[in-house]
């Protein structure tokens, strides 16, 4: 499959959130406005970048049957992958709070929260059912996903924006609506579903 | 004692990991022999599921017993339709699901030539029913099923499907609910059409060679028929060679 | 019973309850919800996990490095699930088989991980077994409320029971194809948050 392609179907027709409904905890409730947001979109894609390729190359070369054990430890999968990606949210946490403790306050739980972002095991979990053919399908498809789940916390973010000057009824403000809002975004996302590139 | 030293993280880190890692290795040798007899007892099932043997409620050994009576040929052949080797049929040996990922995992290669395929002949009632495997992926992971093919090996008898991890009342139907797999009994292969098989979204209409998909469980039903279509392309060869 | 303990066991059902104020565990609120039996099975199961490894990890916590807590929690938590998960392969194969395709979604299941970070490190291993315990209840609870309405409108049946008759169907009733669809269960999410805000108050934000 072209990259191009690849990335495309990623970020629209196999978007993690609209099409998939994944990595919905921190998506809701750290989308309250676009800057935040965008801090949490660039965190994802970041934490998708380096996880995918390291898993591709461990479920390839070392948990696979024909590894470099020899073992079938596909019994390991998950605890291989989470790990991986465990580590790289603890580095991502480490960065934020370092450089930027104004978003590591704003994210506040939803940061380390990451680790359990369904959209990131569930990439690391695709990633292994397509059976992609090189380390670079991978990475295209991670940076697609990312950039998918980004913009649908930026769009999100950006109708909560708007939302608080419109008289919702007092008790859907907040939460209420915003999954009502996600509800009819993701339908209207529903279009993009089965479309082959 | 400082548990944020460098020394401290690191050992305690490897400590936990390893700890767990051989804990699980540990669980999975010791359960290995009786997990692997319960999945052998599970695949028997689900190709004699297919073929319309009544497997519901069996133990293990009634499994195993139940199929030594009605297996007539096991063998392996390769994509041109050639016979490569027996099945030990004394031994109940039987092609597991995770060879036929690894055979998969060959197709997606596009080694199409080296794959190693399984085919079973049952005795059912004085008939030859034809089983041969189905694999490919669904929405969140692998699928699998067998094919059961009458005599003239084009009409279905029946067929099973299963899966690793599809949503459950969505696309975990195709196994779940009976009604899916009884759609396919009657139906027929078309191996000069292109795919063989379909499985169709809104109802198949008039065609015998497709089946209506599940409702709300487009990706699942796709990968189900993208699953038949590959595998039936693969079988092609030695299907239209036996009904000759 | 003290007040704290009360706190501990009723806050987690209504006025913290994780899906509608916390929103944790919201997509295995999507996914499994389709019909009731998969929302029981699930709403079980992330009961006990999280108990459990509230349990195990209160009892680490003063133990473990805080650079690297996120790693050993998760690997603890899905050593737990694998484990248990071996063992029902090898001793109870079929009620396996119904099972594996939870054992993802437990372990990416932000409830674990979200009562872990913001009880279990703080406090002692009792009160943060029975934080956890009543998280997983109050999960349960709206994962069932849920699944009730989709799996009625949706399908008709309960636990795979006719309920809605037949003859509705003759007179030209259909089911509602759109409710088994997620994007419906969000909306009826927000339908359930709006009712609880209604009745707790307090709960409404400006």
């Amino acid at each position: 499959m072209d990259y191009i392609s690849l990335f495309v179907k990623s970020i629209f027709v196999d978007n993690m959130i609209f099409a998939y409904f994944l990595g919905m905890c921190s998506y809701l409730a750290v989308s309250k406005n676009v800057k935040t947001a965008a801090g949490l979109g660039v965190a994802v894609i970041f934490v998708l970048l380096v996880t995918l390729p390291i898993n591709y190359l461990l479920n390839k070369y070392v948990l696979a049957e024909d590894g470099i054990f020899g073992v079938d430890l596909s019994f390991l999968t998950f605890i291989v992958f989470i790990a991986v990606i465990a580590a790289a949210v603890q580095i991502v946490e480490m960065v934020v709070e370092r450089y930027a403790p104004s978003l590591y306050s704003a994210l506040g739980i939803y940061l380390p929260l990451i680790a359990v972002n369904c959209a990131i095991m569930g990439g690391s979990l695709f990633m292994q059912n397509r059976e992609f053919a090189s380390c670079g399908e991978a990475t295209v498809y991670a940076l697609g996903s990312g950039v998918g789940w980004f913009i649908a916390i930026v769009a999100l973010a950006a109708i909560r924006e708007k939302l608080q000057y419109s008289n919702v009824p007092k008790p859907l403000r907040g939460i209420g609506i915003t999954f009502i809002t996600v509800g009819l975004m993701a339908m209207a996302f529903m279009t993009f579903m089965g479309i082959t590139l | 004692m400082n548990t944020n030293s460098n020394a401290y993280t690191i050992v305690y880190t490897s400590i936990i990991v390893i700890l767990s890692a051989a804990i699980l290795a540990l669980a999975s040798q010791a359960l290995k022999p009786r997990q692997d007899a319960n999945i052998k007892a599970d695949t028997i099932s689900q190709m004699m599921t297919a073929a319309q043997f009544n497997t519901e409620g069996l133990s293990n050994d009634a499994m195993i017993n139940l199929y030594k009576g009605a297996i007539k040929e096991s063998f392996i052949i390769d994509n041109k339709g050639s016979k490569v080797s027996e099945m030990d049929k004394a031994a109940s040996e039987i092609f597991s699901t995770s060879k036929l990922k690894a055979q998969n995992s060959i197709l997606k290669r596009g080694k199409a030539d080296q794959m190693k395929l399984p085919v079973y002949v049952f005795n059912k009632d004085g008939k030859d029913i034809t089983v041969i495997p189905v694999y490919g992926a669904g929405l969140w992971g692998p699928i699998w099923g067998y094919l059961a093919l009458e005599p003239d090996m084009k009409t279905l008898a029946g067929a099973f499907f299963n899966h690793e991890s599809e949503t459950p009342g969505l696309g975990a139907k195709i196994k779940d609910d009976p009604s899916f797999r009884a759609r396919f009994v009657g139906k027929s292969i078309d191996l000069n059409a292109k795919p063989a098989f379909e499985i169709v979204k809104g109802g198949e209409g008039n065609k015998s060679n497709a089946i209506d998909a599940i409702t709300g469980a487009t990706m699942t039903s796709r990968g189900v028929g993208a699953a038949i279509a590959d595998w039936l392309d693969l079988y092609k060869a030695y299907l239209t060679k036996a009904e000759e | 019973m003290n007040a704290k303990l009360k706190e501990t066991i009723l806050n987690p059902l209504f006025s913290v309850n994780p899906i509608t104020v916390l929103v944790l565990g919201i997509c295995s609120a999507l996914a499994v919800t389709v019909e009731l039996k998969g929302a029981l099975v699930m709403a079980l199961s992330v009961t006990i996990v999280t108990a459990l490894s509230c349990l195990v990890l209160s009892l680490l916590r003063n133990s473990i490095p805080n650079r690297v807590r996120i790693i050993i929690q998760l690997v603890v938590v899905s050593m737990l699930v694998i484990l248990v998960d071996q063992i029902l392969k090898a001793y109870a194969y079929q009620i396996d088989t119904q099972l594996s395709v939870y054992i993802g979604l437990i372990i990416t299941n932000c409830i674990v991980m979200g009562r872990i970070e913001a009880f279990a490190l703080a406090n002692k291993p009792i009160p943060s077994f029975l934080d956890g315990l009543f998280n997983g209840i109050g999960y349960g609870m709206i994962l069932i409320v849920l699944a009730i309405f989709r799996e009625l409108f949706g399908s008709g049946t309960l636990l795979g029971f006719r309920i809605i008759p037949q003859a509705f169907y003759d007179a030209g009733y259909v089911n509602n194809g759109l409710v088994i669809l997620p994007p419906m269960a969000l909306i009826l999410i927000g339908c359930v948050i709006w009712i609880q805000r209604g009745v707790q108050k307090e709960l409404q934000e400006d």
